[in-house]
């Protein structure tokens, strides 16, 4: 069983964005959630590596995500991906538990760097 | 007839997030000019005809009374006009925020419109010609109207805009009473334009 990555965002386009930008090779299973609320409820059935979450969404925004994955005390790693760049923007989330925060349009090099830095990605084999 | 121009489910979708990540990065000039936090809402990208598009404008204002700046942009074949329109209620904050003292003049209210619609006109216009690789030129802000009602506002433009793609954007600002509406309109043309230039951006 490979193991699975979680992308949440309203947008289709970013959601692909988003999956193109993982680490080339990578042998992980991708996994796409269009808000919070559906990002919840598939953190509740299945393991991640990671949670990749846009804050600006319909339904359940990422900041409310948040709060419920720390109240739940949820076992995932969240790297927030969003266009918000506001300094308050990127302190508030890592109040609330996220370990990083990527500006968009999103970039595949400071991804690896990130997923390096926390251990959640350690190199493809073969390379 | 021409054919009317159309935008699929991913055409929109794409729009919406490059306006997405330009409002973004608009809001993070404001935020930086007053020392605010700015409220980003999910941008709304429709085609509409200019009787639809009063609608549209005539529930921004509510009850109050509006000023707003026209600002045209154009490069690569693309032709646009961003206007931004203020509920005058936000200038009292507003001026809160940049320290003008006692009250405001007519002038200073102009003035401060004038700053706003700069930081925020132009690093939306930017943010979405960065993206599509286009190097937009603006041109110089315009009043439309201080103090007035937006069927004023319109009735000087009406000639200007027939079918346009509107992406609307309403900002914001937290525990401030400041609220404004960004419009960018894209003319038909320019949309089919676009239209090509998001398809390398929608290839899976």
């Amino acid at each position: 069983m490979p193991n699975k990555v979680l992308i949440c965002d309203d947008s289709n386009m970013a959601r692909k964005q988003m999956a193109r930008a993982l680490p080339d090779g990578w042998p992980v299973e991708v996994i796409f959630a269009k808000h919070g609320e559906e990002a919840l409820s598939l953190i509740k059935e299945h393991e991640f590596e990671v949670l990749f979450l846009d804050l600006t969404m319909p339904v359940m925004d990422g900041y409310t995500t948040l709060e419920n994955i720390r109240k739940d005390d949820l076992p995932i790693m969240v790297i927030v991906v969003s266009g918000d760049i506001q300094p308050e923007a990127q302190e508030r989330v890592k109040k609330l538990g996220a370990i990083d925060f990527v500006k968009k349009p999103v970039d595949q090099t400071r991804i690896t760097a990130i997923l390096t830095d926390y251990g959640i990605y350690r190199g493809t084999p073969n390379e | 007839m021409n054919s009317p121009i159309q935008l699929t489910e991913d055409e929109r979708d794409c729009y919406q997030e490059i306006t997405n990540v330009a409002m973004g990065q608009a809001a993070d000039r404001l935020a930086r000019l007053l020392g605010v936090y700015v409220v980003l809402p999910v941008p709304n990208v429709n085609i509409i005809e200019v009787n639809e598009f009063k609608m549209t404008l005539k529930s921004l204002e509510g009850n109050s009374t509006v000023s707003a700046v026209c600002q045209g942009f154009i490069g690569a074949g693309i032709a646009g006009e961003a206007l931004l329109i203020f509920n005058d209620a936000s200038f009292n904050d507003i001026a809160k925020l940049l320290d003008y003292p006692g009250n405001l003049d007519r002038h200073e209210e102009l003035e401060m419109l004038m700053d706003v619609a700069n930081v925020l006109n132009g690093a939306c216009i930017q943010g979405i010609g960065g993206q599509l690789d286009i190097d937009f030129s603006q041109s110089h802000p315009v009043v439309l109207g201080q103090h007035c009602s937006v069927a004023e506002l319109l009735s000087q433009r009406e000639n200007h805009w027939q079918k346009t793609m509107a992406i609307e954007i309403n900002y914001t600002i937290e525990d401030h009473d400041i609220n404004c509406d960004l419009l960018l309109l894209f003319t038909e043309d320019s949309v089919l334009h676009m239209n090509r230039l998001i398809s390398f951006l929608l290839e899976d």
